[in-house]
């Protein structure tokens, strides 16, 4: 009897350890999603608080469907997510290939890469929205100064410059989560499959390409895995450098959520859109960690 | 100083049993050697000694009191670990005295017992140090001396010289075997070296996927291997494995030819039984260049098809009835592949199996 | 072409590489920290002046509300809310998380994996989709305006991550160390104490400046769960600025220079750990 308490014991002792967190997951998250899921089939209105005992079953979902507004922002913020992940992995892999060949001053370059990381969002955008202001901004004064054009480039006011603006900040703000995650598997590289694969007769692009690549999957994964969870930190960025302007011509999901929810106060229909926005989210994220974990177990012979 | 009992000890991971109800009892000073190949269950066995991993179900008695379920702080043990398990953060001397500090032992105490040890291992020197400054030895020696102090009921071993090189292995086991003879501790050492285990034991322990196959001295599971698990495992190089099948005349190879069956044996063999011949490498050689040839023997022709000359002996690869056979010259003679050697199997020393079972005929 | 040349050739455009690379980062976040300490006129200034012309501190003293002209926004209370939400939430993620972290690394029972990509996945709801219920939750609450509420929110936007780094510390320190103490006489608990904690400690540490920053930058849940100078935060004071009629820029990168400033350096401090933690619990499986 005794030896079945302690295993049960032993059986309890991670689970007391998780507890607070999942307890904390779900008072602060999970609970306002049944709430939030509850509220996408009502009417609701902040301004009405009668409104949300009254079921209006799916017609928030159903004018969705048939809501040009929002497929637009729903089709513009995959368009962003698709160019700006790729372009971030393309330059973070590029970025890491670089530094790992410089000897001279790569702890100084790797620290200069962390920095944007740290940068909070919305100090992201008020950056670039300083830098491409189309009067005052450093681009223009110098792209003036240099005499390479006599106009001031309106970056944040003609639709796809602004767009253009909001994805180089994005990608300014997350390229080092790639870069840094990349070159840690660098350096985590042995040595000896490369050395086997120059001597089996590779070249260069077949040694990056057979086992400098798979290799460095798994660190990649853990990078989309990293930004997935804050893809929506995008919202901060576009808040503050264009506000979804001009004319709603970078309006993106979360800043559509946001509009409808607080400025219209239509919280039933925000909430039928905050739905299609989490479920987008959460399936990015389910889908690079079935990656990662599907690369690491292979990882783990190598380990 | 005490005593362990293993009484019908089971350890299952859910469905999967690693260890299958063993018993053993380990003497008051005893060295014990848990030997066997990864997998076996002797690290098992260790660790469900130490209460690092709970028991299945099964007794476990140190100096006769049941521990099954004390955690590893009450049942007066101490454990050196295959990677030392040194706490990396303290000095040699905080890592000796750690145990002792834990157990509210007064401050002096702690000094001398560490100065005690340190004595001991030769560590006098090192106490300030960090263990991220020592060579592997000498973080071998720290965490014995750490077992040491504490003066436990029994010192536990868990692979401790796999993380050495070939020449420190040599030389930390020599050293164990003399720290055991200071302080002359019961000892459970788990290895899956044989040499280790033939050159420490009182006694060995084989183990195989979770049982034990024999137990007894060095020399008894040298000279008297229970089956042929043990008679390959035990010995280096290996134990030649010819099968054959018992006649009026003798003991028939695979090749048609026909040995005399050891006469020690010659009760036990029944007629058409499938056998297994054992003989160790080093009881088949030239004539001449042997062992002391007293006993009774075999002549077979061996024609050489790869020698490894080590010095003052040299290890031949020939095949016998369409098997590889080892075999050993004595004295410093190069011998060269393809040479003909007319070679005496000393039959006093052989050993027979039951093909089917594996179980030495000595036995039944 | 001698080999010689070819190879000087090729590492000067690897430097230069590295060069852009390092303008391209640097430059943004330089000018707004250069602008900070310049007057709002020669930022304004047409054609632009390039070189300062005088450096001041009279932005940072007018947004905190020292001498004459001062702005009408309060960014010392900005202030303190941050520090305050950031760090009370830090402190309690990070206790979560220590344990939560711990339970991954060292147990083995059902459904980890399950648990482990749950606590991802509430991460990975986005914060402007969440504020929309917590809101009306916090308001009935009386959450709303309020330290507390944010605090709440922000530990739980980052135990999922907390746990995920320190999970990889964890790991990186062998569990015979823990078995060697309990052998030694600890229990459990004193031998995570004495032993685990303190060879962890840098990475929790690591781990503790992360949240702190997340907490620190975080703007779309604080900038609807906040109303006033009661629990209003920088990132959200920030955006007060351009409500203005015209743009205070120098106040603004005056204020951006605050919110950067703690970042950078605790960044800085714990870099490496960072890198180590997210690569080896997420690697090692």
């Amino acid at each position: 009897m005794a030896r079945i308490l302690t295993s049960r014991r032993a059986a309890l002792t991670p689970l007391l350890l998780l507890l607070p967190a999942i307890a904390t997951m779900l008072f602060v998250v999970a609970l306002p999603l049944v709430f939030s899921l509850w509220t996408s089939f009502t009417p609701y209105r902040l301004t009405r608080p009668d409104t949300l005992y009254d079921v209006i079953g799916l017609r928030n979902y159903i004018r969705l469907m048939s809501d040009a507004a929002f497929w637009v922002a729903f089709g513009r913020t995959v368009l962003f997510l698709a160019i700006a992940l790729n372009v971030e992995f393309l330059l973070g892999l590029g970025i890491a290939l670089l530094i790992n060949r410089i000897t001279w001053g790569q702890r100084g370059l790797r620290t200069i890469m962390m920095f944007p990381m740290m940068f909070s969002p919305i100090l992201v955008g008020f950056q670039f929205k300083f830098i491409f202001n189309d009067n005052i901004g450093i681009l223009n004064n110098a792209l003036q100064s240099l005499g390479l054009t006599d106009q001031a480039i309106p970056w944040l006011v003609d639709a796809r410059l602004a767009m253009f603006s909001i994805i180089f900040a994005e990608v300014w703000m997350s390229t080092s989560v790639f870069a840094i995650l990349l070159l840690a598997g660098l350096f985590a590289m042995p040595r000896d499959p490369l050395e086997a694969a120059k001597v089996d007769g590779c070249n260069a692009w077949q040694v990056f390409r057979h086992i400098m690549l798979p290799f460095l999957m798994p660190f990649a994964f853990i990078a989309m895995t990293i930004r997935s969870l804050d893809v929506a930190r995008a919202y901060d960025i576009v808040a503050v450098m264009t506000g979804g302007g001009p004319a709603g011509r970078t309006e993106l999901l979360w800043t559509l959520i946001a509009r409808v929810g607080y400025d219209n106060a239509r919280m039933g229909q925000a909430n039928a859109m905050a739905y299609v926005s989490t479920l987008l989210s959460v399936l990015f994220t389910w889908y690079f960690f079935r990656k990662l974990v599907a690369a690491r177990r292979y990882m783990g012979g190598a380990q | 100083m005490a005593g362990i009992t293993l009484r019908n000890l089971v350890k299952a991971y859910g469905r999967v049993r690693v260890v299958h109800g063993i018993d053993l009892d380990i003497g008051n000073h005893e060295f014990v050697v848990l030997v066997g190949p990864s997998g076996c269950g002797k690290s098992t066995t260790l660790r469900m000694i130490a209460g690092l991993e709970e028991i299945t179900s099964g007794e476990i008695r140190i100096g006769g009191r049941l521990v099954n379920d004390l955690p590893p702080r009450k049942r007066n043990i101490a454990m050196v670990f295959q990677n030392y398990a040194l706490y990396p953060h303290m000095t040699v001397r905080d890592n000796l005295g750690f145990g002792l500090k834990i157990a509210g032992q007064p401050k002096e105490v702690v000094a001398a017992r560490v100065q005690e040890a340190a004595d001991i291992l030769g560590l006098a020197q090192l106490l300030d140090r960090t263990p991220a400054e020592l060579s592997g030895g000498q973080r071998q020696r720290v965490a014995m001396g750490r077992a040491i102090v504490r003066h436990p009921d029994a010192f536990l071993f868990d692979e401790p010289l796999s993380n050495l090189d070939a020449k420190l292995r040599g030389q930390m086991r020599a050293e164990i075997k003399k720290l055991h003879q200071k302080v002359n501790n019961t000892v459970v050492y788990v290895t899956h070296d044989q040499v280790e285990a033939m050159t420490l034991a009182d006694r060995i322990v084989i183990m195989r996927d979770g049982h034990i196959e024999q137990t007894g001295t060095p020399m008894e599971v040298f000279n008297r291997p229970a089956n042929i698990f043990v008679a390959g495992f035990i010995g280096s190089p290996p134990m030649n494995q010819l099968p054959c099948s018992a006649e009026a005349g003798g003991l028939r190879l695979a090749d048609g030819t026909v040995l005399p069956v050891p006469a020690r044996l010659a009760g036990k063999v029944r007629p058409g039984a499938a056998l297994i011949l054992g003989v160790r490498p080093d009881d088949i050689s030239p004539e001449g260049s042997g062992l002391l040839a007293t006993g009774e023997g075999a002549m077979v022709r061996l024609t050489v098809d790869i020698a490894e000359p080590l010095g003052m002996e040299s290890l031949l690869y020939s095949r016998l009835a369409g098997q590889e056979v080892q075999s050993k010259v004595f004295g410093p003679r190069l011998v060269s592949p393809g040479e003909v050697l007319d070679c005496r199997i000393a039959l006093d020393r052989a050993h027979l199996f039951d093909a089917a079972t594996g179980r030495s005929l000595e036995a039944a | 072409m001698t080999r010689d040349l070819r190879r000087q050739l090729k590492a000067a455009a690897l430097w230069l590489t590295a060069f852009l690379l390092m303008v391209v980062m640097c430059v943004p976040g330089l000018w707004v920290v250069l602008s900070a300490f310049r007057p709002n006129r020669e930022i304004l200034a047409k054609p632009p002046v390039w070189l300062p012309e005088q450096l001041t501190l009279d932005n940072f003293a007018k947004i905190f509300g020292f001498g004459a002209d001062q702005v009408a926004i309060p960014v010392a209370a900005y202030f303190w809310n941050s520090m305050v939400i950031a760090l009370t939430s830090t402190v309690i993620a990070l206790a979560i998380g220590t344990a939560g972290g711990y339970a991954f690394a060292r147990f083995r029972f059902r459904f980890k994996n399950a648990v482990f990509l749950g606590l991802m996945l509430f991460r990975a709801v986005p914060g402007i989709a969440l504020s929309l219920p917590v809101f009306i939750l916090w308001s009935r609450l009386g959450l709303i305006d309020a330290q507390l509420g944010l605090i709440i929110v922000y530990v739980a936007l980052n135990v999922p991550f907390t746990a995920w780094l320190i999970d990889g510390f964890f790991r990186q320190i062998p569990e015979q160390l823990s078995e060697a103490a309990q052998v030694d006489g600890c229990t459990r608990w004193q031998a995570f104490w004495r032993i685990e904690f303190p060879l962890a400690r840098s990475g929790i540490a690591a781990a503790g400046v992360f949240a702190f920053l997340t907490s620190w930058n975080e703007f779309a849940l604080a900038s609807q769960l906040t109303r006033s100078t009661d629990s209003k935060t920088l990132p959200v004071g920030l955006m007060d600025f351009t409500a203005q009629f015209t743009i205070d820029w120098a106040g603004m990168c005056a204020m951006a220079v605050i919110i950067i400033v703690p970042a950078l350096i605790l960044t800085f401090l714990v870099q490496k750990h960072l890198i180590s933690g997210l690569t080896f619990g997420g690697v090692k499986g």
